[in-house]
């Protein structure tokens, strides 16, 4: 595999919502069926109809990184992935509370922090999704820039036939 | 090992039993363990209403799993609706989230003084005050559980103003769109003051053989994904089958007056898909998304943006009403959704009232000034909205078809649908034998999911051969003759009963199924670590135990064969035009054959002594 910035990418259109990225996070990384401990999260609007799944990345600026006081998160120069060394890792749990996306948590079981590591450039969640909704490809490969895109339609369209009642 | 949360209401306490091991080499889980609590925990005649009933929440040994289609939940008690054998399936994402918070099984015992909510956080099991949530719509209450708890990953099962009020056939809602419909589980709710149930869990599921399972989980996944029929369940939803039923002349039109519909085109996926579906959405661990959101833009229901209906409701609130407005059907839809009611009974209650007041059987005197007909929209849901809140002759339908007809009488009971109080689904016995000998024998009542056999209605040779020998071929999947129907209901009514223990979604083992006995019985000793269950004749008893216990619960009641039968208008009046022209449904023949294949007696339809024996059965005796 080539050496190169690889990120998450998620299509909103296409998440159906079911968690199945969550199951599958979970099976791989800790053993066992536990989406409370997933990498990632599906946010669901029951109300709209929308799913919005948060994964780690992309970030330009990485805030969980700027945020350590121990240097434990850092980032790998090529391919922008952003990694934990445990051996570092204070627990303070600043990174918990920088993540933009919400993805980063502290098991507070076996008290590590539990942050998404790319599966080493293999996702698991993106093998097991079933609808594309997230891919693993390079920044040139993201066709879905505005995260908000799949629901601002429906509350433009909301609005519109409110107003024309 | 698993665990039982028991909350009782009479006494405000809560506590937790270990789930009895000895149970799990017969019946598993899920159903066959609701089952069996059911039938010892509440005595035969019973008021449904009455705190003596329990409602059962359980979940099965793959719930909250990786494999496919395993979210779903099923509630059970003594129904409401028929006051016989009551269970009701529901997506979405309670079970799973039960499962995280440690409980296989959560019982639901006596009564409250007043309003309450069960709330479960782990550990925390709280009974909470309710009285700010009473009246609320099920979606409103769902919200503002979630925002009591601060938590929106909280799962909430509510009842919306139809349960509170006891309306007859009210559901119990998940994730504001998906329905414990059946049998009236939502006024077994109300009865006991049970506004909702929240649920938050964030413990782990485990299987006994994680890498094993997983393998298999995903080669499952992948069967899914690639089978032809699931993608276009995936697209479609069930809506695919508008098309389908109108083709076969099965399509219950004019409260199962005849099985064509002239309005066909405007309730099939083709027409709906294009111009009202704006997001596709699955259950939990679920490959296939069958859940269509809709949204109409212009027209009297403008701005209705719900989820569904599906096949049911398209049925209940279009062909069965004369109605081919897909908005209609949404916009019925969201009233059952937020009001909790099920759809079907719903719909088909109206299709009752509105045929009756055809015939001169009532009239405005009786409605209340509503002059009925069949296709106006407008009345329909004004008479619906009505139901929910049981006002006027709102107040008469919310007892159902079947209750109403009793209260109104004048000869009207020839005009409901039901079978043992349960109003008839969108088949038609006359057009497709083995559905009526399954809506006749199902436990609940007139019931598709107990035992829906495709193979024969839609020809499917080969599996037929396979699984119930080329012998019975051509007829076994001959839809219009009574032969051989018996031996296809029993076997598929077996493998839905594994179904509904394990949990699973039913779409994976319609039409043609994904998964059958074989694939469980390879599944489930990765998952649970017991051997026995890789014997697919071993699952099949355990399935027939199943059905039989459910057969004794209702025996109790006093169900016999006189009540496994079906309305006059399928068993002597020939089906009017399509395909399917000039058929009946003859059950004699067919009940003699389903009797003799599950060990009961012809006579009574009662399961036979040396049955009970041969199945295990004998600690019923205990209870009777």
């Amino acid at each position: 595999m080539p050496y190169m910035p690889k990120q998450l990418i998620v299509d909103y259109t296409k998440c159906t919502g079911c968690r199945i990225c969550e199951l599958a996070c979970s099976a791989k990384k800790e053993g066992v069926f536990q989406p409370s401990l997933a990498r990632l999260k599906i946010v669901k609007y029951d109300d709209l109809g929308v799913d919005v799944p948060n994964v780690c990345g992309p970030c330009e600026e990485a805030p969980c990184v700027d945020v350590c006081p121990v240097y434990a998160m850092r980032r790998d120069p090529i391919t922008k992935m952003v990694y934990l060394d445990e051996d570092k890792c204070i627990l303070c749990k600043s990174c918990v509370g920088a993540c933009v996306n919400g993805v980063i948590q502290l098991d507070t079981i076996s008290m590590h922090i539990i942050k998404c590591d790319h599966c080493d450039g293999d996702p698991e969640c993106v093998k097991m999704c079933p609808t594309g909704a997230i891919t693993y490809g390079t920044p040139a490969q993201s066709a879905v820039v505005d995260r908000h895109e799949k629901m601002e339609k429906y509350l433009s369209e909301i609005r519109r036939t409110a107003e024309a009642q | 090992m698993g665990k039982i949360l028991r909350v009782n209401l009479s006494d405000e306490t809560v506590s937790i039993d270990k789930l009895p091991t000895e149970w799990i080499e017969d019946y598993i889980g899920g159903d066959g363990f609701a089952a069996r609590l059911l039938y010892e925990e509440v005595p035969g005649g019973v008021d449904s209403l009455s705190p003596v009933n329990k409602l059962i929440i359980a979940t099965g040994p793959i719930t909250g799993t990786l494999w496919p289609m395993s979210g779903r939940t099923v509630f059970v008690s003594k129904a409401a609706q028929t006051g016989i054998w009551g269970e009701s399936h529901v997506g979405g994402f309670l079970g799973p989230e039960l499962k995280y918070a440690g409980y296989d099984m959560l019982v639901i015992e006596g009564a409250a003084e007043k309003p309450v909510y069960i709330a479960i956080e782990d550990d925390l099991v709280e009974i909470r005050d309710a009285k700010c949530f009473w009246g609320m719509k099920t979606d409103e209450a769902t919200e503002a559980i979630k925002k009591q708890h601060r938590d929106a990953n909280m799962q909430v099962a509510a009842i919306g103003p139809a349960g509170e009020k006891q309306v007859r056939f009210s559901s119990v809602i998940v994730n504001h769109a998906r329905a414990a419909g059946r049998t009236g589980m939502g006024a077994v709710l109300g009865s006991k003051n049970v506004k909702a149930i929240g649920i938050r869990g964030h413990g782990a599921v485990s299987v006994a053989h994680h890498d094993e399972f997983m393998e298999l989980a995903k080669q499952a996944h992948q069967r899914v994904r690639t089978d032809p029929q699931a993608q276009e369940m995936g697209r479609w939803g069930t809506w695919i089958l508008t098309a389908v039923k109108q083709e076969i002349g099965e399509l219950p039109t004019f409260n199962h007056r005849t099985g064509v519909f002239e309005g066909w085109e405007g309730l099939s996926g083709d027409y709906i898909r294009p111009r009202y579906t704006v997001s596709d959405r699955a259950c939990f661990g679920c490959s296939l998304g069958c859940k269509k959101v809709n949204y109409v833009r212009t027209g009297p229901y403008a701005g209705t943006l719900e989820e569904g209906p599906e096949y049911e409701g398209l049925m209940s609130f279009g062909s069965l009403l004369g109605i081919s407005d897909y908005p209609t059907t949404l916009k019925a839809n969201e009233i059952c959704n937020k009001y909790g009611m099920d759809i079907i009974s719903a719909g088909a209650t109206i299709a009752f009232a509105i045929e009756a007041f055809e015939q001169g059987l009532i009239d405005t005197d009786v409605t209340g000034g509503l002059e009925l007909e069949w296709g106006n929209s407008e009345q329909i849901i004004e008479l619906l909205k009505m139901i929910g809140e049981k006002q006027g002759f709102g107040g008469l339908l919310s007892l159902g078809s079947k209750g109403a007809a009793e209260e109104i009488g004048r000869g009207t009971e020839q005009y409901a649908m039901h079978v043992k109080g349960l109003e008839i689904s969108g088949q038609d016995g006359r057009t497709h034998r083995s559905i009526g000998l399954a809506h006749a024998t199902g436990a609940r009542g007139a019931d598709h999911l107990r035992s829906l056999v495709t193979v024969d209605q839609l020809g499917y040779e080969d599996v037929a051969a396979e699984r119930w020998g080329a012998d019975k071929l051509p007829e076994i999947i001959n839809p219009y003759t009574e032969k051989y129907k018996a031996a296809a209901v029993v076997e598929t009514e077996n493998a839905y009963c594994l179904r509904d223990t394990l949990i699973v979604c039913w779409y994976s083992v319609s039409w043609p199924p994904i998964f059958w006995v074989e694939d469980f019985a390879e599944m489930l000793p990765l998952a649970t670590g017991i051997d026995s269950f890789g014997d697919t004749e071993g699952l099949n008893e355990i399935a027939e135990r199943q059905v039989t216990l459910k057969r004794l619960f209702n025996a109790r009641e006093g169900i016999t064969r006189e009540d496994d039968n079906l309305p006059d208008r399928f068993t002597k009046v020939p089906m009017p035009e399509g395909p399917g022209k000039g058929q009946t449904v003859d059950l004699d023949p067919m009940l003699d054959d389903y009797y003799r294949l599950r060990g009961w007696d012809c006579e009574t339809g009662l399961p036979s002594d040396e049955t009970i024996e041969r199945l295990n059965l004998s600690w019923t005796k205990k209870y009777q």
